[in-house]
């Protein structure tokens, strides 16, 4: 019975551990492309040890572009990103209990409205948002980046709301003969169990709005003010030369934060099972 | 908050706590952002599709119901919509059962764990970038590593770029494989499901499939409903992929519906024709997603009725 | 609760205001130009007395700010910036707020400055501008008043960015033209015939099939989609007495030839190539995503289209790897027939109706064109100079592959020209290129006829002008 067990579980971990390299090849291989000459990715080698072992994809894309380095361009994203998550974060659960927990007049028509604008391509849209921060004088700038983060991000609201579906009713009525207003019952009952789902937003959020180049290309100009998704992109010129270890080189090192990020909160979601939940 | 409100006039305090005026009040940063950032270019890219509006050009004729007719016999258009609902269908019930599985198998508690879901997490975080984009060409190529696979095997190598029937698959496979976001709250969903649920069908005598069927996904239901709702509707979006790795070939076999967008919108300066396209896809959506809805009264489980 | 939102929404927006604004010039001339851009309009209409005005506005000492963008890779950003310095030195009262990106997210980024009125000061464009023309401000005036200096431009170059009707638009940044790369070594290994200054589609076609057949390789490689400009096009303008067809006619408004079947020849040979697999199917062809990975420049072709600016970048790289490329024209119809090939304009540098500064910006293009030492600046990676002073100096110290590339621009400029030619392509043309393709893939897997897909290609071009 026992052998039985273990075996079970070298298989386990056997099977997660093979899977889990065949699931991160590809972005291993980013990595040593990071080291590897033009040539050398170009050829598109299978194996993961760079022949050149060029450090100096480094040096030559931390540099980056007309006096403007790296450093500029991580601060850039790294302010962005924390803001716009923290933005996030707040709007969404406001706006997630608002359609999940309130009987108001519209809520559904709200609700509909919601979805309908996750629904349109940003490509028709795009133009005519940015011609109305622009008319609002927020162009160039960081604004029109923020901002929209502060008003509930339809992809997290709903997915708060999922969440909220799990908390049992019964206590938001407890709370209420408790003498409790719906101001105290979001603030004292609903954002403390919401914790997982809180968790995931702050994660994903990061990442994405790390990833988004669409927005700062429409709404920074000065190279000064680019954040690293665009500066990433400078590298990649379709009618000249690509300088690809160092594109690969600055890709890598833009994994850092998202990574640890991840890191860092992933351990809310683990904490096991038997601490988790509804203990009352 | 609710404290303060109990000292002031009753008057006051009612209008406070109604209903009508807390929902406003919740889910004002959403009506204030919609009014001010989404709802004028949504109009306007309606209006947009009953013109020859086009980005260079400032002055939008009106042609009437023209661009609606020429979508119904533009080839590159019909094939686009079969083409994403190919990668719809295909796409997100994998990556969903997939993100459900291995969200599941990583609840152990083990101190492997957090590493497990770190490795399986990773592929996520690279997102849509130039770098992977790259990679994932490479490895598809034909001298690519998936090619190396088969001939190692034996088999004869596949030209997966230059093939109609396949060249989708390997964005599929893009999209299964950043299915990072999903497990991701699956597994905070599964973190949400209350222990004594399993303790007591632990007593019942249940065993572990048991368990898996009757309490994880009926209390997991609400997220499955929602990362089904969420992955299909961006899987409609899905444009970084095909635009950077197929661009839409060969012969428009990967022309995602998001892609023939841009390009008419962009590449081709037909912004009105890009609008009206839009709008039909947003009928379509909105038709897959209140199918979804209406469905779900039949399987998901809801904690809080209402 | 609300009041506490608000305001946690008032203090971001405070901060990230301030952040935004700290050392940023940017923003603060944005707003001033949002609300002299009346003003600015009016002074437009009012040519004469606005440009009286900025006479004196370049050569007194106010200050000004110009913006300019352009796009293309980390080596031309460091060389431009480079310039825009000197000239800064030359000139302190002119301040340059540039701005660089790739290809695609230039023309994006431009886009959306065309629907906001806000174009650059002075920006880059390429071949395909018909869309933009409004936001053009042309030089014609500026070369009257000798604010830009054109003596050492010659007429051909300078018409590479002419309108039809006689408008100069811009300056180019380095005339260019097509031509066909080829590694004479894999040739003679092949036993196939090395192209001539006079060879046709149909010894371009044996000599492919030829390699393919010998080594298991390409014959001819593609790169982007200049099968449609270089070849297609081409083949066009190759028919017939010299300036009789052209693809489009003279001033874009319609088809320059009535035959759709004046097509179906060379999609034809296009389809056998690519089922003989002398030339690429859509798969292999995805592949190379930059001239650098191009399957000549890889060992797995022969031969390749070039823009010749690109040959210098790729001779390099294949001399390292001991391999030596040679530069061939294009094949033609019948041997002694018309080239078809013309000199074009790489990119040019423009000034943009919405600027307020429109002379100091032509000004600034003109030093940017004809100057020595911005030019020993820039070395060329824009294309060959179209200031004689400027490439004079520069093929002094040129390399091998540059040397070639002067040589054989300079044989293009020999060709007998009609006396009426159109450089610039209509609006529209990148779907018609895409469509067509797509259909020389339908002609290779069988589902449609190259006559057809002529049909089809005419159909699509006209359907341009409706």
């Amino acid at each position: 019975m026992r052998e039985k067990k273990i075996v079970k579980k070298v298989f386990y971990h056997l099977f997660v551990l093979l899977f889990g390299f065949v699931m991160i090849y590809p972005v291993l291989w980013m990595i040593s492309g990071s080291f590897k000459d033009n040539g050398e990715i170009l050829r598109g080698t299978l194996s993961l040890i760079p022949q050149s072992s060029k450090i100096s994809n480094y040096n030559t894309g931390w540099k980056g572009f007309g006096g403007t380095t790296f450093a500029t361009f991580f601060k850039n994203s790294l302010f962005v990103t924390t803001i716009a998550t923290f933005g996030t974060v707040i709007s969404s659960s406001l706006v997630a209990y608002s359609f999940s927990r309130i009987k108001f007049k519209g809520r559904k028509l709200w609700f509909t409205f919601m979805l309908a604008t996750m629904m349109l391509p940003g490509q028709v849209i795009m133009i005519p948002q940015y011609l109305i921060y622009y008319r609002f004088g927020l162009v160039p700038g960081y604004v029109p980046l923020i901002l929209p983060y502060f008003c509930g991000q339809a992809f997290f609201i709903y997915q708060m709301m999922q969440f909220m579906q799990g908390i049992p009713r019964e206590l938001d009525e407890a709370a209420k003969i408790d003498g409790c207003s719906k101001y105290g019952i979001y603030s004292k009952i609903i954002l403390p169990l919401l914790k997982p789902a809180i968790v995931t937003t702050i994660i994903i959020q990061f990442y994405w709005k790390w990833d988004d180049y669409m927005g700062p290309l429409l709404y920074l100009s000065r190279p000064q003010s680019y954040t690293a998704s665009i500066a990433i992109k400078l590298f990649a010129d379709s009618t000249s030369v690509t300088d690809y270890g160092a594109m690969f080189a600055m890709s890598t090192l833009s994994l850092i934060p998202v990574f640890l990020i991840f890191l860092f909160f992933n351990k809310y979601l683990v904490e096991g099972i038997g601490t988790s939940g509804l203990k009352g | 908050m609710g404290d303060k409100t109990k000292t002031k006039a009753d008057s006051l305090s009612m209008l406070i706590n109604n209903d009508n005026v807390v929902g406003h009040i919740f889910a004002a940063p959403f009506i204030f952002g919609f009014i001010c950032f989404s709802f004028i270019p949504i109009c306007m890219s309606l209006y947009y599709a009953f013109t020859d509006y086009s980005l260079g050009n400032k002055v939008a004729v009106f042609v009437g119901l023209k661009n609606f007719l020429m979508l119904f016999k533009d080839e590159v258009f019909l094939k686009s919509i079969s083409k994403t609902l190919q990668y719809v269908l295909i796409a997100v019930p994998l990556k969903l059962t997939f993100a459900l599985l291995v969200a599941f198998l990583l609840t152990r508690k083990s101190r492997m764990v957090t590493f497990y879901r770190s490795l399986y997490y990773v592929p996520s975080l690279v997102g849509g970038s130039v770098a992977v984009a790259l990679v994932w060409k490479q490895l598809f190529a034909r001298k690519g590593l998936f090619n190396s696979v088969l001939m190692d095997l034996g088999l004869k190598k596949i030209n997966w770029f230059g093939s109609e029937a396949l060249a989708i698959y390997p964005l599929i496979l893009m999209a299964v494989w950043q299915f990072g976001s999903s497990m991701i709250i699956f597994a905070a969903g599964l973190k949400e499901i209350p222990t004594t649920y399993y303790e007591a069908s632990e007593i019942d005598g249940a065993n572990g499939f048991q368990r898996f069927f009757k309490i994880t996904l009926p209390c997991l239901s609400p997220i499955i409903l929602y990362n089904l709702v969420m992955q299909t509707i961006s899987a409609f979006m899905t444009f970084t992929q095909a635009f950077i790795i197929t661009g839409g070939g060969p012969n428009n076999s990967t022309m995602l519906y998001a892609l023939n967008v841009y390009n008419q919108a962009f590449k081709y300066n037909n912004m009105g024709y890009a609008c009206a396209m839009s709008w039909v896809m947003l009928i379509v959506m909105s038709l897959i997603t209140l199918v979804i809805f209406r469905t779900s009264k039949f399987w998901v489980f809801s904690e809080s009725e209402g | 609760m609300k009041k506490k939102l608000v305001g946690i929404m008032m203090a971001a927006t405070m901060i990230v205001g301030s952040l935004a604004g700290c050392g940023s010039q940017t923003d603060s001339t944005t707003a001033n130009d949002a609300q002299t851009k009346d003003v600015a309009e009016a002074s437009t209409k009012e040519e004469t007395a606005a440009t009286e005005d900025k006479a004196d506005d370049t050569n007194s000492d106010e200050p000004i700010t110009l913006r300019m963008a352009w796009w293309g890779s980390q080596d031309r950003h460091d060389k431009t910036i480079a310039a825009i310095e000197l000239y800064e030195s030359l000139n302190p009262n002119v301040t340059i707020e540039y701005e660089y990106y790739s290809f695609d997210d230039y023309f994006t980024k431009l886009k959306t400055l065309v629907a906001s009125d806000e174009v650059w000061d002075v920006f880059q464009l390429g071949g395909n501008f018909p869309m933009y023309l409004d936001k053009i401000y042309p030089l014609d005036e500026f070369i009257a008043t000798g604010v830009v200096d054109v003596s050492k431009i010659s007429e051909a170059n300078l018409k590479t960015t002419r309108e039809t009707d006689g408008t100069q638009l811009g300056l180019t940044n380095g005339i260019n033209t097509y031509g066909i790369a080829y590694d004479p070594a894999i040739f003679e290994e092949a036993g196939a015939a090395i192209p001539t200054d006079d060879w046709t589609w149909e010894d371009y076609q044996k000599a492919a099939d030829t390699i393919t057949e010998k080594l298991g390789i390409f014959g001819s490689s593609t790169f982007l989609t200049s099968d449609f400009i270089a070849g297609c096009s081409t083949y066009i303008g190759q028919q017939g007495d010299l300036g009789q067809y052209s693809f489009f006619n003279l001033d874009l408004t319609g088809m320059g030839f009535d035959n759709p079947q004046m097509l179906a020849p060379f999609i034809q040979m296009r389809a056998d190539m690519i089922k003989k697999g002398s030339y690429p199917d859509a798969g292999a062809s995805a592949e190379v995503t930059n001239i650098e990975n191009d399957f000549l420049v890889t060992g797995e072709a022969a031969m390749t289209w070039v823009a010749v600016n690109q040959f210098p970048t790729i001779y390099n790289v294949c001399a390292e790897q001991g391999r030596e490329l040679a530069l061939a024209p294009l094949p033609k119809v019948v041997a002694g027939g018309n080239s078809g090939t013309l000199i074009q304009s790489s990119q040019m540098l423009c000034v943009s109706q919405d600027s307020e500064h429109k002379e100091a910006a032509a000004a600034f293009i003109s030093w940017f064109e004809n100057d020595v030492d911005c030019n020993n600046i820039l070395q060329a990676e824009r294309g060959i100079p179209a200031n004689e002073n400027v490439r004079e100096a520069l093929s002094a110290s040129s390399t091998k592959g540059q040397q070639i590339m002067y040589n054989y621009v300079d044989s293009v400029s020999k060709n007998p020209t009609p006396k009426e030619y159109n450089v610039l392509s209509p609006d529209g043309q990148d779907q018609v290129q895409d469509n067509y393709l797509n259909y020389i893939q339908q002609v290779a897997s069988g589902e449609i006829t190259a006559e057809e897909a002529a049909e089809k290609t005419y159909a699509d071009a006209q359907a341009i002008f409706k």
